[in-house]
């Protein structure tokens, strides 16, 4: 394993209309590293998520995973290469059954293949298989087998986010971004699902970033965390630096009154 | 003066029984069975909404007729080319117009579709105009006769002349509605199921969304044709009059009349339509023909309206996968 | 960096690499993009129409490249503005082709074509923009009207004056009877877009089919004089096409001003702008919808009248009206009323001058193809804003 960042932003740049999203985004995340992103409301972390997984165009700046340039790619060829994001508002396919949500996720299925599906019947249909017990495996994990054969859209919001990193996890990421991961869960769900990214992290080496409000969450289970505030980077350190970090304390109570803003 | 007695409508029994006019109706309902198996793909099972259906029927149409009675090629022939030619158009349409949102797309299939129909009725070198193009079905009608020959040698001899065309046009209507619900079962199929649930997610997860709606909207088109060439041989003739944007929309009652989520229900939906619009015929109502024409189209607006208020899924559909509710 | 950086064994798709052409094109110098278009629509119109036929047509017609160009360079960011000199670049190939009296004849007849489109697309972008309803029954508004205008001005032998205030006021009822009885509903049930699409085909079979039952499928004429003609500029113009430019510009006139400057208008503009910041900001939204329909339902049945005064009533006049209609909102920016104004009278002057090189019975597909290249170059729009799909 090299010591190489697994993921670097340099000047990203996004504006809508007039107003600039993301103001020049810098960073880098380590390989194997729990990195948190966090910052006040209209931060821009949302919309950085969505330029450098392939969502949005950036209008500057560059975005590099393990090498390889990705800003400005399709979202499919960015998840294609290992880079896998979630949504903040959870998005269950929702009149599909939860086996279904899972093996849609899996890479590699030549099933998907037109040109397979017609022509070489039994090499999909082992795959499929495998990726059927593969999903029912990981839906144990999150204690969701029961509702393997349910339509997504009867899940509750707690389980549709447990669906949420469960699906992204069988695409098998290297680097996978999560947008709120907590929000909504109780706690005990939510430790469930934080021992799970500790265990990913030091089994697999999953890196993870992701963007949080759960201060709690945030100091006790990150090794980094970078703040944002008005589409840039204004911190970035370990946890407990970053807390007592002055313009991340002003980023939040929305900066001083005498010569403020940034 | 109306007796206390008299029904004011009344009914013929025998034409009720009438069974080449009934075969006829069984061709129209399959021949609108295939078509709207491709909306079905479409709509139904990849979330994209083609109302350009009538436009590929068209293109279909045409390139068999042009090709057999105007170019005088070996009419077979022009069937795979006809495909070609229609995927082409797919293609063209599809490229552009896929990445808009849904409602764009909608007017810009109508609008590709309406563009096609006037050409046909304009371009009167290569279509003949609004005379149309006949002389194509040869072909067929040698084909007709030993379907005749082969049924009347297991021992029924009163076979309707329309008969083979019901069994060709059923039998390729069956074994689209096989095919496709196998090929829904498999990964590709899944594919386009998430792409109709969310797209963004599916992109997220590594699919490809834009290449799956464009094999979406090439098969759906490559249906279309082979509605069309049953169309042309039914009717006997191509003209751009057959191919207006109402055919399309007829379509659509047939889709969501069986039920946006299931390929066998389209022929169910296609049967009731076609069974109730026809059967209206046979009222006889003291108005007359062109205003019972009218008061069909207006019983099919009323039922499109009334499923789309009270039952969106359809005979079919089940409720939690009601695609509809957007 | 490798090529594509794409997954392993991973081969580019048809899609992907017109995908990637696109973006390579996107991402070439303004100049370029600009000269490209107005060559591709140039080599369009020639084509079309004919090869320039002498050494000093060449000239001119190059010249005309190559200001359009430079006019063009200017405005990168405004799209208004490159749109009126695209618009120039077609006039001035026209004027050198066909001379300038065919190119005025053909402009004025488009007016009276254009100011029905615009009264159609202004109520229809409306709706579309505040309700996100496709609505295929639009069309059947004009149909109405003008049957409506038919039942007095022919049936009942009254002037046409008042066919139009009955047709207006009827059209309107029946745009705020359906609102209430059945888009309000449904969209309290939470119907989804393809559902109301749906309900919309079916509203238009019944009313246009209800309009056959009644009225049949005979040509049909309003009582008005198609055959006097005005003069003026050397350029002839239908009298009763006169009268639709007139009272059809006073009324868009006026219609704008009250979107512009009324309380009323201005709140339909923000619904349309943005449904939920204007239902927070206290508009009463269901009032303004109600009145928007009635508004859109109105002038589509006064277009309806001024379709079938200058060509004749049949079933089909509103639905054959309702794509260049589409073409209008589409190309002024959905939801934008100003726009659909404009880009309603641009199109019909366009396609009535289409028919200088082409047969009269394809101009509408004139229209169809300007649209489909909006929505591939700027499916938001000319005046539209863009959006992230």
């Amino acid at each position: 394993m090299t010591d190489a960042p697994i993921f670097v932003a340099d000047g990203i740049e996004k504006s809508f209309g007039g107003i600039q999203a993301v103001d020049g985004a810098t960073m880098d995340v380590n390989r194997g590293s729990i990195t948190a992103l966090i910052g006040p409301n209209g931060a821009g972390k949302t919309t950085f998520f969505n330029l450098i997984t392939g969502f949005y165009r950036p209008d500057q700046g560059r975005a590099t995973f393990d090498g390889r340039e990705v800003q400005g790619r399709p979202p499919y060829v960015i998840a294609r290469l290992g880079m896998v994001r979630t949504f903040q508002i959870t998005k269950a396919l929702a009149a599909m059954p939860v086996i279904d949500n899972m093996m849609l996720a899996a890479p590699d299925q030549p099933g998907e293949s037109l040109r397979n599906v017609i022509f070489h019947p039994v090499a999909w249909r082992r795959r499929e298989e495998e990726v059927h017990e593969q999903a029912m495996e990981l839906l144990d994990v999150f204690n969701l087998t029961r509702l393997a054969d349910n339509y997504a859209g009867t899940l509750s919001g707690g389980q549709r986010k447990l669906l949420e990193l469960a699906r992204a996890l069988m695409a098998r990421p290297r680097f996978l971004l999560l947008d709120e991961p907590m929000a909504g869960i109780n706690p005990t769900l939510g430790r469930r699902l934080l021992d799970h990214m500790q265990r990913l992290r030091a089994e697999e080496g999953v890196t993870f970033l992701f963007i949080e409000h759960d201060m709690e969450v945030v100091m006790n289970h990150s090794d980094r965390v970078i703040v944002m505030a008005e589409g840039r980077v204004i911190a970035d350190g370990e946890p407990h630096e970053v807390r007592s970090d002055r313009a991340v304390i002003d980023a939040y109570l929305g900066g001083s009154s005498n010569g403020g803003g940034e | 003066m109306i007796e206390p007695l008299t029904i004011p409508v009344g009914v013929t029994l025998e034409a009720f029984t009438d069974i080449d006019f009934w075969t006829s109706v069984g061709i129209f309902a399959g021949i609108y069975t295939i078509f709207a198996l491709g909306l079905q793909l479409n709509v139904g099972f990849t979330g994209i909404q083609n109302f350009g259906q009538a436009g590929f029927m068209a293109i279909g149409a045409y390139t068999m007729a042009i090709l057999t009675a105007e170019e005088g090629m070996n009419f077979w022939l022009t069937l795979p080319i006809s495909v070609l030619v229609t995927i082409a158009f797919g293609l063209l349409v599809g490229l552009p117009s896929l990445r808009l949102r849904a409602d764009y797309f909608a007017i810009a299939t109508i609008a590709f579709a309406e563009a096609i129909r006037l050409i046909a009725l304009n371009a009167r070198e290569l279509t003949n105009g609004a005379q149309g193009i006949f002389g194509f079905d040869d072909s067929w009608d040698s084909i007709s006769e030993s379907i005749e020959d082969f049924i009347a040698d297991l021992g029924w001899t009163a076979v309707p002349s329309l008969f083979p065309l019901f069994l060709v046009t059923w039998g390729i209507a069956v074994l689209l509605m096989f095919t496709l619900t196998r090929v829904q079962g498999t990964p590709w199929g899944r594919v386009l199921r998430a792409i109709r649930e969310d797209e963004d997610a599916a992109r997220a997860l590594g699919k490809n969304a834009f290449s799956y709606k464009l094999q979406s909207l090439a098969i759906a088109a490559t249906i279309g044709a082979v509605a069309g060439w049953l169309l042309a041989i039914q009717l006997a003739f191509v003209v751009p009059d057959e191919f207006q944007p109402v055919v399309t929309f007829i379509g659509y009652v047939v889709l969501v009349l069986g039920g946006l989520a299931n390929y066998w229900g389209v022929a169910v939906g296609a049967i009731i339509l076609w069974t109730v619009l026809e059967g209206l015929r046979f009222l006889e109502l003291p108005i007359s023909e062109t205003k019972i024409a009218a008061l069909r189209f207006i019983i099919v607006g009323l039922v499109l309206i009334g499923l789309m208020a009270f039952r969106p899924q359809g005979v079919f559909g089940k409720r939690e996968e009601m695609v509809l509710g957007d | 960096m490798e090529a594509g950086t794409l997954a392993a064994g991973h081969k580019p798709t048809l899609g992907e690499r017109f995908s990637n052409a696109v973006n390579r094109f996107n991402e070439a110098p303004y100049v370029v993009k600009a000269g490209l278009g107005v060559f591709l629509l140039d080599l369009v119109l020639v084509v079309a129409d004919r090869w320039p036929d002498s050494f000093g047509e060449w000239i001119l017609l190059l010249a005309i490249f190559a200001v359009t160009v430079a006019a063009m360079v200017p405005f990168e960011a405004r799209p208004a503005a490159i749109a009126a000199v695209v618009l120039g670049n077609v006039v001035a190939v026209l004027i050198l082709y066909h001379g300038l009296h065919d190119v005025a004849q053909r402009g004025v007849n488009g007016l009276s074509l254009g100011a029905i489109y615009a009264l159609g697309a202004v109520g229809l972008t409306l709706v579309y923009g505040i309700l996100k309803l496709v609505n295929f029954a639009h069309g059947d508004f004009l149909t109405f009207g003008a049957y409506m205008a038919y039942l007095v001005n022919v049936t009942w032998e009254l002037p046409l004056v008042f066919g139009i205030v009955f047709a207006i006021l009827t059209t309107a009822l029946l745009g705020i009877s359906l609102e209430k009885v059945m888009w309000a509903p449904m969209r309290r049930r939470g119907a989804g877009m393809l559902q109301l699409l749906l309900i919309s085909i079916g509203l238009a079979f019944v009313i246009r089919y209800g309009i056959q039952f009644i009225w049949g499928t005979e040509l049909r004429q309003l009582d008005v004089n198609r055959t006097a003609t005005v003069s003026f500029l050397d350029l002839r113009i239908g009298r009763t096409q006169l009268i639709v430019i007139i009272v059809g510009f006073v009324t868009l006139v006026a219609t704008g001003l009250g979107l512009r400057l009324t309380m009323l208008g201005k709140q339909m503009r923000a619904l349309s702008d943005n449904l939920d910041l204007a239902e927070t900001s206290g508009i009463n939204t269901s009032r303004v919808i109600l009145y928007t329909w009635l508004f859109a339902a109105g002038l589509a049945g006064l277009a309806g009248v001024f379709a079938g005064a200058i060509t004749q009533l049949q079933p089909e006049l509103g639905f054959e009206l309702l794509l260049p209609i589409f073409a209008a909102v589409v190309l002024g920016g959905i939801g934008n009323a100003f726009g659909a104004l404009t880009a309603g009278i641009v199109l019909g002057v366009v396609i009535e001058w289409s028919t200088l090189f082409i047969a009269s019975g394809l101009k509408l597909a004139v229209g169809f193809i300007i649209l489909i290249i909006v929505l591939i170059i700027r499916p938001e729009g000319i005046f539209g804003q863009a959006r992230t799909v």
